[in-house]
C-alpha cells in the first residue's frame, strides 16, 4: 500500500504522519464511544449499533473489557481511599475517647507477663514458707533443749496495793500507810549477831530492805556484801530493836552432798512460810554449773534465797532459781560457796568475822519438829525501791 | 450515638448498606480492641494493628456493599478471620513466620473468599502504584473525573484549560498512560 522505495522521502513521511494521525483519531473515537457506552450515555439506537459492532469486532470487545476493568479498578481505589479516610477519622475519635485512660507501659507489660509473674510469685511464696516451716520443724527439738533460767523473786506490788487501800479506808488516820514492797524473796540467818544471806537478785537495786518472820519479828536490814557471780548477798540487821537471835539450830555443810539425798526448804512464795520437800537430783546446776545443785522441789517466785537443808538439818545450799518450762528442776547454790564468801567478808569489809553455829540441834528430830525450830530463822526479805 | 441501635449484626449490615456512617463507626469501635490485642500479642505494633484492622473492615465493607454477603458467622468472627489472614501474610512479607499464633478467638479459613480478596488487594496495589507513577496533573485530573465524578466543565476551569475539548484530550492521554502502566503489572484473571 505504501511506497517503500523511498522510506525517508518527505512524501512518504507525510503519508505516514497522516496515517498515524488517522489511527490516533480512530482510537480516540473508539475511546469516546466506549466512555459513553460505559457511562450509559448512548441513546438506544446508538447503543444497539455499538453492541452489534462489539459482536463482530473482537478487538473492540477486548478493548472495552480492558477499559471497563481500568475504570472499575480506579473507582474501587477511590472508594477504598475514601473509606480509609473515614476509618482514620473514626480511629482518631476513638483514640480521643480513650485518651484519658492511656494504658501505661507497665500495664501492658503486666498484662503480657501477669501469668508468668503469678506463677513465679506463688512458687517463691511456697518455697519461702516451706523453708520456714521445715526449718522450724528441724529446730523444734533444739528449742526444747534451750533452757531459760528463772530467778524466783516475787513481784508483790499489786497485792500490797490492794491491802494498803483497805487499811486506809478503815483507819483513815493521818499516819501515812507504809509504802508497799516492790519485790520479795527469802533469806535466813547466818549468825546470832544479825547476819543473813539471800540471793543477790532479790535485793538488786534496793533502797531499803525489811525482813520479817512468822513470829512477827520485823527488822530493817542492809546489804553488806555481794557476790554477783554466785548470786549471793550478805545482809546485816541494823535495827535498834534487834537484840540478837537465839542459837541457830543448823550448821553449814562444807562437803558436797550426795545424789538422791532428801532435801527440803522453807520459803515465802506468798505471805506465809511454805515448806517444800524433794531430793537432790543432780550435783550440777543449770547447764552444768558445778557451783549449784539441781533439786526436785516445786518452787515459785519468792523462794529465792531460801535455805536448803538435808535430812539431818545441815544447810547444804541457797535456793536461787529454776528452769523455765521444766517441772521439778530447781537450783540451789552449794553451801561451800556460801562459806567461801563468808570467809571473804572480813577481808573485803571492816566487819568482824562471823561466828558460825557449831552445833546442829535439828539432827534426829522429826521433820515437823525440825521446822518448828527452823522457821524463826527464815525471813521474808522485802525490797523497797 | 445511640448504641442500642446497632447491637445486632443485621442492623449493622443494613446500616452499612444504606450508607450510614454511624453503623460503620460503631462496628469499627466495637471490634478494634479484639484485633489490636491479637496483633499486639503476635509481635505487632499499635500502628500495624490499626492498619490491618482497617484493611479487614474495608474487606467487610466491600463485601456488604457488593451485596453478595452470605454471612454464616458473626461479624466478629469474620473480621477476626480476615485480619488474621492479613496479619499472617504481613508477617510472611516481613520474613517472619509466626510459628505459633496466639489465637484469642475462634476463626474461619474462608477458603472460597480468599482468591477474590487477594485479587482485589492486588488490583488495588497495582492501581495505587500506577497512579503514583503517572504524576500530576494527570492523577488529579483522572481522580476528579472518574472517582469524584466531577463534570468536565469544572475540571476545565480548575486546571486552566482553554476549553473542554483540550481537557478531554488531556484526560484521554492520561488515561492511555495509566492503562499502559496498569496492564503492564496487572493480568486480569481469566
Amino acid at each position: 500500500m505504501l511506497p517503500t522505495r523511498h522510506p525517508f522521502s518527505p512524501e512518504s513521511e507525510k503519508i505516514r504522519l497522516q496515517q498515524a494521525k488517522y489511527i490516533a483519531e480512530m482510537e480516540y473515537l473508539m475511546y469516546e464511544q466506549m466512555e459513553r457506552y460505559l457511562a450509559g450515555k448512548m441513546v438506544a439506537e446508538e447503543k444497539a449499533a455499538f453492541e452489534a459492532l462489539l459482536q463482530t469486532d473482537p478487538r473492540l470487545a477486548e478493548q472495552l473489557k480492558e477499559h471497563r476493568t481500568l475504570l472499575h479498578s480506579m473507582q474501587q481505589y477511590g472508594q477504598r481511599q475514601q473509606l480509609r479516610t473515614k476509618l482514620n477519622a473514626i480511629h482518631t475519635s476513638m483514640e480521643q475517647e480513650a485518651a484519658p485512660k492511656v494504658i501505661p507501659m507497665w500495664q501492658v507489660f503486666w498484662k503480657r507477663h501477669a501469668q508468668t509473674m503469678a506463677v513465679a510469685a506463688s512458687v517463691s511464696l511456697l518455697s519461702v514458707f516451706g523453708t520456714l516451716w521445715s526449718v522450724q520443724q528441724m529446730k523444734k527439738p533444739v528449742q526444747q533443749q534451750t533452757a531459760h533460767y528463772v530467778e524466783l523473786r516475787r513481784e508483790v506490788d499489786k497485792l500490797k496495793k490492794a491491802q494498803t487501800a483497805i487499811i486506809k479506808d478503815i483507819n483513815n488516820t493521818a499516819k501515812p500507810a507504809p509504802r508497799p514492797a516492790r519485790f520479795s524473796g527469802t533469806g535466813f540467818a547466818l549468825s546470832a549477831n544479825g547476819y543473813l544471806v539471800t540471793s543477790s537478785h532479790v535485793v538488786e537495786g534496793a533502797d531499803s530492805i525489811m525482813i520479817e518472820n512468822t513470829s512477827g519479828a520485823k527488822y530493817k536490814a542492809h546489804e553488806v556484801y555481794r557476790d554477783q557471780a554466785h548470786d549471793l548477798s550478805i545482809l546485816k540487821i541494823e535495827d535498834p530493836a534487834f537484840t540478837g537471835f537465839s542459837k541457830l539450830p543448823y550448821t553449814f555443810k562444807t562437803t558436797e552432798s550426795d545424789l538422791g539425798e532428801k532435801v527440803y526448804t522453807l520459803g515465802y512464795p506468798r505471805e506465809d512460810v511454805v515448806f517444800g520437800e524433794g531430793s537432790l537430783s543432780s550435783t550440777s546446776g543449770f547447764q552444768g554449773d558445778t557451783t549449784a545443785y539441781q533439786i526436785s522441789i516445786p518452787l515459785n517466785p519468792g523462794n529465792s534465797g531460801g535455805p536448803l537443808l538435808d535430812d539431818k538439818g545441815n544447810l547444804i545450799g541457797v535456793i536461787s532459781g529454776k528452769q523455765e518450762g521444766q517441772d521439778g528442776a530447781a537450783f540451789a547454790i552449794k553451801s561451800a560457796y556460801l562459806l567461801q564468801i563468808i570467809g571473804e567478808l572480813p577481808l573485803a569489809t571492816t566487819l568482824s568475822p562471823l561466828l558460825l553455829p557449831k552445833t546442829n540441834t535439828l539432827a534426829g528430830s522429826s521433820r515437823p519438829q525440825q521446822l518448828k525450830k527452823l522457821k524463826d530463822f527464815v525471813f521474808v526479805v522485802k525490797v523497797y525501791n | 450515638m445511640k448504641k442500642g441501635l446497632y447491637e445486632a449484626d443485621e442492623a449493622v449490615i443494613d446500616g452499612i448498606r444504606s450508607g450510614d456512617d454511624r453503623a460503620l463507626a460503631y462496628l469499627y469501635k466495637l471490634h478494634f480492641p479484639m484485633i489490636s490485642h491479637f496483633i499486639l500479642s503476635n509481635s505487632g505494633t499499635e500502628d500495624e494493628a490499626k492498619d490491618i484492622y482497617q484493611e479487614g473492615v474495608i474487606v467487610f465493607y466491600e463485601k456488604v456493599k457488593s451485596d453478595n454477603l452470605e454471612l454464616t458467622c458473626q461479624i466478629k468472627t469474620y473480621l477476626y478471620s480476615v485480619c488474621r489472614r492479613l496479619w499472617l501474610k504481613r508477617l510472611a512479607e516481613k520474613g517472619r513466620f509466626a510459628t505459633k499464633v496466639e489465637d484469642a478467638e475462634h476463626y474461619l479459613t474462608l477458603e472460597d473468599e480468599v482468591p477474590q480478596q487477594e485479587e482485589n488487594e492486588k488490583r488495588f496495589d497495582v492501581m495505587e502504584a500506577a497512579l503514583n507513577q503517572i504524576g500530576e496533573p494527570c492523577r488529579s485530573l483522572l481522580e476528579d473525573y472518574y472517582i469524584r465524578m466531577q463534570n468536565m466543565q469544572d475540571i476545565t476551569d480548575r486546571f486552566g484549560y482553554t476549553n473542554t475539548d483540550t481537557a478531554k484530550n488531556q484526560k484521554y492521554k492520561c488515561l492511555q498512560r495509566l492503562k499502559k502502566l496498569f496492564f503492564a503489572a496487572y493480568q486480569a484473571p481469566v
